[in-house]
């Protein structure tokens, strides 16, 4: 088959090939001559279920000074009924 | 190959698809899930990086009170036991089970088990010495185990001394395409999600039912994967589990390292074929994806195999077409097995880790699957002479570990 080749075609042909290769690795060539991606990778600490957890004691949080106010209405109105009854 | 083509095809554009779900999905849950949990890390001549892990398990956010660790000093001659030792006398949950050298040093999959006898918890995680987890991967890594149909866990693996050569660059960038990608489509297809042997885990009570690890093979984590599909469990991956761990560093020690990798892997595929084959518990799609995981090895074999018939060919001028046919093959044959992931899984998957240019050394992974042809046939080969002469097969050479990766946690 290589023998069918005319050396106008096989210069052609190795041409190519040497000019693919060259695209192919070009990239490579220069970041490792220069690197500049910023490895390793930095692991996520992903902490979405400590945000919610958090989340979630802020809202009992909220509930108990609710309650406490509900608590302090409810006893202000209490220690006035005696004297409605009075 | 052109199934093997089609497959990561498919793989890359589920994660691209996928990709910004995902992340509503993990911000969405909320269950507080803490069963007990034991973490093995079997170490064997491991006093350069061991300090390094235990430290780090004693910064863990999961409650100490519910977490064991069972550190299984596998008869080093060096200090990991003394090392060891020093973390179990100030950390209450952190215990260390010497083996001396009649009981040690007969592979990983044996200290595991040894470390299984001692391990109480309902979920057993492993990790191996040279790894470096995130504070909150037991949380993460226990989730899926809410579904009773989860047997068994795969957390994500990162290279953490990636910037120290080429060997550990091109290592970083088949991890992001088997990890990021592979395992992530995988998961999200319901196919056969791999337990990778380290920064995962299983439910005890079917890990115990399937009898442990089993010694015999040297890929005992990809065993394991098999026999928890064939039982009617599944492995799930949790991508946001992550873990830094330290890649071989050089050719030597990425032969090794492969070797046992494809030699086990081998073993899996003669042990589990026709099982899965026959298995009333998996899909048609997860049999379809089952044995082309366990052909995987066998592929740059085929490579080589295809070179040796053609290239004559060209040589010889028996027939044109038979000769094209060998440069078409080489160039298919590196475009789509590429070294077990096709590059543009590999590109893809450093573009949505947001690497600005780690895929530029993409087309350096020649390199590797190159690499992988004499090592596949070797392992092949030696495997196929250990089966005739009824030999026991190879031990199970362990990877060294330098601690070189330290530098890269302190910045």
């Amino acid at each position: 088959m290589l023998e069918n080749l005319s050396p106008t075609m096989f210069t052609a042909v190795a041409l190519g090939v040497v000019m693919f290769v060259l695209f192919m690795f070009l990239p490579a060539l220069l970041e490792l001559i220069k690197p500049r991606d910023a490895g390793p990778r930095k692991i996520i600490e992903d902490t979405s279920g400590d945000r919610k957890l958090k989340i979630t004691s802020m809202e009992e949080t909220e509930e108990i000074e609710v309650d406490q106010a509900i608590v302090k209405r409810v006893s202000s109105i209490l220690s006035v009924l005696p004297n409605l009854e009075a | 190959m052109t199934a093997y083509l089609c497959r990561h095809y498919f793989f890359t554009l589920k994660v691209l698809k996928d990709s910004g779900r995902q992340r509503k999905e993990t911000r969405l849950e909320s269950s507080i899930f803490q069963p007990s949990v034991s973490i093995l890390i079997p170490a064997y001549n491991e006093e350069l990086v061991i300090g390094r892990i235990l430290q780090r398990m004693s910064e863990l956010t999961y409650p100490s009170d519910k977490m064991k660790i069972v550190v299984i000093n596998d008869a080093s001659t060096d200090a990991t036991g003394k090392i060891a030792k020093q973390y179990a006398e100030t950390h209450s949950f952190i215990g260390v089970l010497h083996r001396n050298e009649q009981e040690g040093r007969r592979g990983k999959g044996a200290a595991l088990n040894a470390g299984l006898k001692h391990a109480e918890g309902e979920i057993i995680l492993c990790f191996d010495a040279d790894y470096y987890p995130q504070r909150n991967i037991v949380e993460q890594l226990v989730r899926p185990f809410e579904d009773p149909k989860v047997g068994a866990v795969q957390g994500r693996v990162t290279v953490l001394n990636e910037p120290n050569n080429l060997v550990t660059r091109l290592v970083a960038l088949e991890r992001i395409g088997g990890y990021r990608v592979d395992q992530q489509a995988r998961d999200g297809l319901g196919l056969i999600t791999q337990f990778g042997g380290t920064v995962g885990g299983f439910k005890r009570s079917v890990l115990e039912s399937l009898g442990g690890w089993d010694e015999s093979i040297l890929a005992e984590d990809t065993d394991l994967t098999f026999r928890v599909y064939l039982a009617g469990f599944e492995v799930r991956y949790v991508n946001n589990a992550e873990c830094y761990e330290e890649a071989v560093e050089n050719w030597r020690a990425y032969w090794k390292q492969r070797y046992r990798w494809s030699r086990g892997h081998m073993q899996c595929a003669f042990k589990h074929l026709s099982k899965v084959l026959r298995s009333t518990n998996l899909t048609v799609r997860q049999k379809i994806d089952a044995v082309l995981l366990l052909n995987v090895y066998f592929m740059p074999i085929l490579v080589l195999l295809s070179w040796i018939i053609f290239v004559p060919l060209v040589f010889m001028n028996v027939r044109p077409g038979l000769g094209m046919g060998w440069a078409a093959t080489s160039i298919s044959a590196y475009s789509f097995v590429g070294n077990f992931a096709p590059f543009f899984e590999v590109a893809v998957g450093a573009y949505l880790d947001g690497r600005n240019r780690a895929h530029w050394l993409t087309s350096l992974l020649i390199f590797t699957f190159l690499y992988n042809i004499p090592i596949c046939t070797k392992a092949f080969a030696d495997l196929v002479v250990s089966k005739i002469s009824g030999k026991k097969g190879a031990r199970w050479d362990k990877t060294s570990h330098s601690g070189d990766g330290n530098s890269y946690i302190m910045n």
